[in-house]
């Protein structure tokens, strides 16, 4: 009856040699590739450091003059305009300019990192539904595992700082691009890849020339949840040495300071409102340019 | 007559009797110990259970505790009887207060030796330049300190955003004018941050200069070793500045950190129960730190709680705790183990 009642439990030595042995191996394999991964990332560390230091430096009216024309092109909107232009000074003005440039720098990097690895994975996913079971669940683990857990072996691997920052946030906001992407070239109508084919197209060019563009709003929905999920990771970047507006929520967190807190918080949301609706009104124009939807 | 001497007698004999069976007791009755949440403290706690349940007859409970909550406990309604590991910074002026009106005493004003905060290094950097035990010395040498996002700079390792030693090290890093020597702030984000960074320094063999306490598992681990930061420019600047916002602190001067006090304070209810005998005990009981941030790693390698960490300590380093007690007391603890 003990069986019954009491679950089997792994011998309390066992499971802590096991445990050792995991940590020992990871240590080792961080000390002998430690460094040359460390050297991979380094021109990504270098256009982040670039980056922001062009953000923080550029006269302030520039800047926003920029963002203001980067939403006019995107939107053709000039209530959004107005509101990006608003947003920005009020940050300024309460003193959160340089966190938010950082902030942005981060975030902007990581985004471009999602698209350049997110993609072609996507499109690979799409090809092979083979490759579409085996990084399914991987996306899954992605976006659930708790980041605190492997943000341990990304500050042993790389310490901390921007790149292991980015690397946690493009963890988590990876997939939705990936998934969309796969989801978009699938959905993409057999009727117009038929008529494709029957003009003597090439698998590339159908992909370039048909797949992609048909997808292309289903693809921009995902850049757009990846931006979205990428600012939610703020403040956990933050959490292993990236500046931004999450250290500042951090120092609130700790001394239950609420004004700062919610100061910092709601420019995270208003980066995040420019962001998505930006991007997605730039989806919906590309949308209505090929005649898809009916608006 | 003859029988009311007897009665006497007899009642003199009962009396005696009971009065030194009633002294037997009172060597030690029934206490209560502060369980701090934190590793050493519980440790601390646990060896004093056992101590003075075993060696002095005390009837001991663990009580959890945290500075603060315990202290005001302590004050207020005079329980728990004993806080091991007291971080007094925070509470000196109230503390101060009570042991002059006698409701608690600071029996011990250093139960762990070489304990506090400060700047620290990897002895393997001392290997190589063993001239960088000062301040000083170090901050002539940012190049061997690599910054993680400028290499021309030397990476200074801080507090996480929030923590009071934040503020200090900010200060301090305007104080000794680090930036002029090419030195920049590593920001460390989190615990985990600044742990993390120290471990995977150790482990690749890479320098690490920055802030940490002890006694802690990690300083134990690594074999960290403090750096001497030189003279104490006192209270006033100390109060006054380092340990405010930068914009209250426009002149910090470089200075050694705050000592921390730490004691072991009890209540006025100890010293009565548990006598002199136990008084002496807590008197005498100092942990050498490297014997603490050992016992740190013993706990942190074998995921051990306090009290298995206190009967390990009591087997292992017997040399240590045997000179805090009585000869009588050791040998029946020693029986008990």
């Amino acid at each position: 009856m003990e069986f019954l009642s009491k679950i089997p439990v792994m011998d309390r030595d066992a499971l802590r040699e096991l445990k050792k042995g995991i940590d020992y191996s990871f240590k080792n394999f961080s000390r002998e590739y430690g460094d040359a991964i460390e050297g991979f990332f380094d021109p990504l560390l270098s256009f982040l450091i670039f980056l922001e230091k062009l953000l923080v430096n550029t006269p302030w009216p520039i800047v926003i003059g920029i963002f203001g024309i980067l939403a006019w092109i995107g939107s053709r909107n000039y209530k959004l305009v107005i509101g990006t232009i608003a947003c920005f000074i009020v940050i300024g003005y309460f003193g959160m300019w340089k966190n938010c440039m950082a902030t942005v720098a981060i975030i902007s990097v990581s985004t471009l990192v999602c698209i350049v690895v997110g993609i072609p994975i996507g499109i690979i996913m799409s090809k092979s539904s083979r490759a579409e079971k085996a990084i399914l669940p991987v996306l899954d683990m992605m976006q659930t595992i708790p980041s605190f857990v492997y943000l341990i072996p990304i500050i042993m691997l790389l310490g901390i700082g921007k790149v292991p920052g980015l690397l946690a946030v493009c963890i988590y906001a990876l997939p939705p691009v990936v998934r969309l992407t796969n989801l978009g070239i699938r959905e993409v109508d057999k009727e117009t890849l038929e008529a494709a084919e029957a003009f003597g197209a090439t698998p590339m060019q159908k992909l370039r020339s048909v797949q992609i563009p048909l997808s292309l709003p289903t693809i921009f929905a995902g850049i757009n949840q990846t931006i979205m999920m990428a600012l939610a990771m703020v403040v956990i970047a933050s959490m292993i040495g990236v500046r931004g507006l999450g250290v500042p929520i951090l120092q609130a967190i700790s001394n239950q300071y609420l004004a700062l807190g919610l100061m910092n918080g709601l420019a995270i949301v208003a980066l995040a409102i420019i962001f998505d609706r930006v991007t997605q009104e730039y989806g919906n124009r590309i949308q209505r340019h090929r005649g898809i939807t009916k608006k | 007559m003859k029988i009311i001497k007897k009665i006497v007698l007899s009642s003199l004999a009962v009396l005696g009797f009971t009065l030194f069976t009633g002294v037997a007791n009172a060597a030690c009755g029934k206490i209560t110990i502060a369980n701090m949440n934190w590793a050493s403290a519980n440790l601390m706690a646990e060896v004093d259970k056992i101590i003075l349940e075993e060696g002095y007859g005390c009837e001991v409970e663990l009580v959890p505790g945290a500075t603060m909550p315990t202290f005001t406990s302590m004050q207020e309604k005079g329980e728990p009887d004993v806080a091991p590991e007291f971080w007094a910074n925070a509470a000196i002026v109230a503390l101060n207060k009570a042991v002059d009106e006698g409701k608690m005493h600071s029996v011990n004003k250093a139960p762990i030796t070489g304990l506090g905060e400060g700047w620290w290094v990897l002895p393997a950097t001392l290997e190589k330049h063993p001239e960088l035990t000062t301040a000083d010395a170090i901050l002539k040498r940012p190049d061997l300190f690599p910054h993680p996002e400028d290499p021309s700079k030397g990476g200074f390792h801080i507090c996480p955003p929030g923590w009071n030693c934040e503020l200090s090290n900010r200060n301090h890093f305007r104080g000794w004018d680090m930036e002029a020597k090419g030195w920049a702030i590593v920001e460390t984000g989190s615990a985990a941050g600044l742990d993390g960074s120290i471990a995977k320094a150790a482990e690749r063999g890479e320098n690490w200069f920055g802030y940490y306490w002890s006694p802690t598992a990690l300083i134990g681990k690594y074999n960290m070793q403090a750096v001497d930061m030189g003279e104490w420019a006192g209270k006033e600047n100390w109060d006054g500045c380092m340990v405010l916002p930068e914009q209250e602190c426009a002149n910090p001067k470089k200075t050694s950190w705050t000592k921390s006090e730490v004691y072991t304070v009890t209540t006025d209810n100890f010293k009565k129960t548990a006598g002199k005998e136990g008084m002496k005990y807590l008197e005498n009981r100092t942990y050498p730190g490297p014997v603490m941030n050992g016992m740190l790693v013993w706990m942190g390698e074998n995921q051990a709680e306090g009290a298995d960490a206190a009967i390990e300590f009591l087997k292992t380093q017997e040399s240590v705790w045997t000179k805090w007690v009585s000869g009588a007391a050791a040998k029946k603890i020693k029986k008990a183990l």
